[in-house]
């Protein structure tokens, strides 16, 4: 097999852009999340070979969120009137590396090797179009480009890991092909065969056969290939277990010094007055009715999340008192709004709504894999305008080895959020896991309730919760 | 109307930020008396002490942020309540060493102001007790005559928690703790809470009752002709209530 990734400058340099002026790299410790170096699989074949259903085939054997399918299609030029008018007379030719823009199609896959988010053309085939919308991709581990011309252009060769060619006899292909157009694409017999002959048929030719040299596998016979199907998953799913074990050892990286070096100065911990201590002894008492134990919780973080908020930007604001005098007062900078990492994150929202009853709230779902003790990211919903606020409160309940912290801060920042704009809130830390977390980013407010052992399983939610 | 004592300014936010990150606001007057409790002086507070003072304030966002105050002077307040220590087993099953709340406490609300206060009061302590003190201006004397008191019969055992958020000259204070006093409550397990505070009413009350601990958000720096707190924030109960 291949070595785990090919080396990728273009995205090792739009990550320094990301990361901001150039002190604070050379003292970053590096983290990349497991999606910076997605594997990207291409699938190309004559049409109507059944490379969809062969990719979608892949998907469901790997039976895993951080799988998804690329269709080249997306990536078809809009068409200027002429040309669209030839479009609707069938006489386009569609078929040509020409129609694609694969510009684009390059930049985008760059962003998803560098961890970032991409915006995927909407191309309707009723249209001839692209759809002002686009669709978003974030984070997959694993993406596969199928199309025609998926192993067409040599600087997307350069970013994959693997390289398959599918294989039909073209009677096949044609009667599939009639098929798929009538009943997906609008169009009618006669305009499907005259474009066959016309285009498709010379264009395989032409460009789509030669793309076989430069394929790793050619499958024939496309899902019924049952060897050739697992062949493509077992080399995925190796290719996952590297990822996942690079991530871990990152993490490990992350401990040097841990117990030497004090604590980032913007590392606030709540001062234990006798109120708080009191507090703290009932929501740790595990004879405490769950009655108490939400009540006093609720009651913590309302204290924390009003200490957050005392490190989010204030402006000075004057204004004037029912007695009509001045009062140089201040007002928060701008917007403030959070992001709730679940479940545990979800326990401090009673306490965030009573210092902000309409805060915007995002969600994001990290969960460790029970095999591997890997954070995995499930389920996430920003605001949409969360790069302009000017602050963001990542709220956790209790932060451990960092993991899923370090995952959801990159998940904010690959959003567009400058990471001097995140207040990470929890209700107890390791020692460890704040140090990962300001040792990969220095410039993150964390607000604390309780710095306990590094070991800290996660209780607090499940009392929470009571489940 | 204008002040001439002038109120101080300085920069307001957390420590790791530099002198010129953090913005420059009217802070909490100095007072010379060692029974007073300031809020610490965050931006958060001024902040919200920003919208509460602002004439424009629309009443839903007076009671909303003037409770979020209040809720800070009572978690401050309750500091100064005895605690013990008290080791308990955590769910995960190892030892924690913390502390045990002591005494029974109730609150006490100087009407009606005061019983703007009790929201905040029991959003940290359920179920407490709430006594009632109804002090007004006597109109040939002009000054505050005691009109009505609803108090815990066993009051004389408990702290109390005296709550009235407009501390101007204190004369309504100072009564409502000779009434308690009268009831055999100790001065030292008494705290007054108060949102905005004078220095003459501190003084004044400090003289009287030196025992007494007060709790406070702010101090302005003094008082108009007619006693009102300046620059101020209005009639608190009007604002809170009916405005």
């Amino acid at each position: 097999m291949p070595a785990s990734a090919p080396p990728n400058p273009e995205a090792g340099t739009s990550h320094v852009v990301v990361a901001g002026a150039d002190d604070i790299i050379a003292k970053r410790a590096h983290y990349a999340p497991p999606w910076a170096d997605v594997s990207i699989i291409g699938i190309a074949g004559s049409s109507g070979s059944g490379k969809s259903t062969l990719s979608q085939a892949i998907v469901n054997k790997l039976n895993l969120p951080w799988v998804v399918i690329l269709s080249i299609d997306s990536f078809y030029k809009s068409l200027d009137e002429e040309s669209s008018k030839k479009a609707f007379r069938n006489e386009y030719d569609f078929d040509s590396p020409d129609a694609l823009d694969f510009d684009v199609l390059v930049d985008r896959l760059r962003d998803l090797k560098a961890g970032k988010r991409a915006e995927i053309p909407v191309y309707s085939f009723e249209k001839h179009a692209r759809l002002d919308r686009t669709t978003s991709i974030y984070s997959p581990h694993v993406l596969i480009l199928e199309g025609i011309f998926a192993l067409y252009d040599p600087r997307i060769l350069e970013l994959m890991d693997m390289k398959i060619f599918c294989e039909a006899d073209a009677d096949t292909c044609l009667s599939r092909r009639i098929l798929r157009d009538q009943r997906d694409r609008g169009r009618d017999i006669e305009g499907i065969i005259k474009q066959w002959f016309t285009f498709v048929k010379p264009n395989f030719e032409k460009y789509v056969n030669p793309q076989k040299n430069v394929a790793d596998i050619i499958v024939p016979r496309g899902v019924e290939n049952h060897v050739a199907m697992s062949m493509v998953v077992q080399f995925i799913q190796q290719k996952l277990l590297e990822k996942s074990t690079h991530h871990r050892a990152a993490l490990t990286r992350l401990e040097i010094g841990a117990s030497s070096e004090p604590l980032s100065k913007k590392v606030v911990v709540l001062k234990p007055t006798s109120q708080l201590r009191g507090m703290n002894t009932i929501i740790h008492d595990i004879d405490t009715s769950s009655e108490d134990f939400i009540f006093y919780f609720d009651r913590f973080t309302a204290l924390l999340v009003e200490e957050a908020f005392n490190k989010i930007p204030f402006v000075s604001a004057e204004i004037t008192t029912p007695q009509g005098l001045p009062y140089a007062g201040l007002r928060p900078k701008g917007e403030v709004s959070a992001v709730i990492v679940l479940r545990g994150g979800a326990a401090l929202e009673a306490g965030l709504k009573r210092v902000i009853t309409d805060c915007k709230t995002g969600r994001v779902l990290i969960q460790s894999n029970i095999r591997t003790g890997e954070p995995e990211l499930h389920f996430l919903v920003l605001p949409k305008d969360i790069d302009q606020h000017e602050a963001v409160l990542l709220l956790d309940a209790q932060m451990s080895s960092g993991g899923s912290a370090l995952m959801a801060v990159q998940v904010l920042v690959d959003h567009g959020v400058k990471v001097d704009r995140i207040v990470l809130v929890t209700y107890s830390a390791g020692r460890m896991g704040l140090h990962r977390l300001t040792k990969a980013f220095p410039e993150i407010t964390v607000v604390v309730g309780n710095v306990v052992q590094d070991t800290e399983q996660r209780w607090v939610e499940k009392r929470y919760f009571r489940c | 109307m204008s002040s001439p004592v002038s109120a101080p300014t300085q920069c307001v936010g957390p420590e790791y930020r530099s002198e010129s990150q953090k913005p420059i606001a009217t802070v909490s007057t100095p007072v010379d008396v060692d029974t007073v409790t300031v809020l610490p002086q965050t931006p958060q507070l001024i902040a919200l002490l920003s919208i509460i003072r602002n004439k424009d304030t629309q009443r839903g966002d007076f009671i909303f942020y003037s409770n979020r105050i209040i809720r800070l002077l009572v978690e401050e307040g309750l500091n100064h309540l005895p605690t013990v220590e008290h080791t308990v087993t955590t769910p995960v099953g190892r030892p924690y060493e913390g502390l045990a709340f002591q005494g029974k406490i109730c609150g006490v609300s100087i009407m009606r102001a005061g019983e703007a206060m009790e929201q905040g009061l029991r959003e940290c302590c359920r179920s407490v007790r709430i006594g009632k003190i109804l002090i007004q201006r006597d109109e040939e004397t002009a000054r505050p005559k005691l009109f009505y008191d609803k108090l815990p019969e066993d009051i004389a055992d408990r702290w109390v928690l005296l709550l009235d958020p407009m501390f101007a000259t204190g004369g309504s204070a100072i009564m409502a703790v000779d009434v308690l006093k009268s009831r055999g409550v100790p001065e030292e397990r008494i705290l007054f809470l108060n949102v905005l505070a004078s220095p003459e009413g501190i003084r004044n009350f400090a003289v009287k009752h030196p025992k007494v601990r007060i709790v406070t958000a702010f101090v302005d720096p003094g008082l108009d002709e007619k006693n009102y707190i300046i620059p101020g924030l209005g009639d608190f109960g009007d604002r809170y209530y009916t405005r």
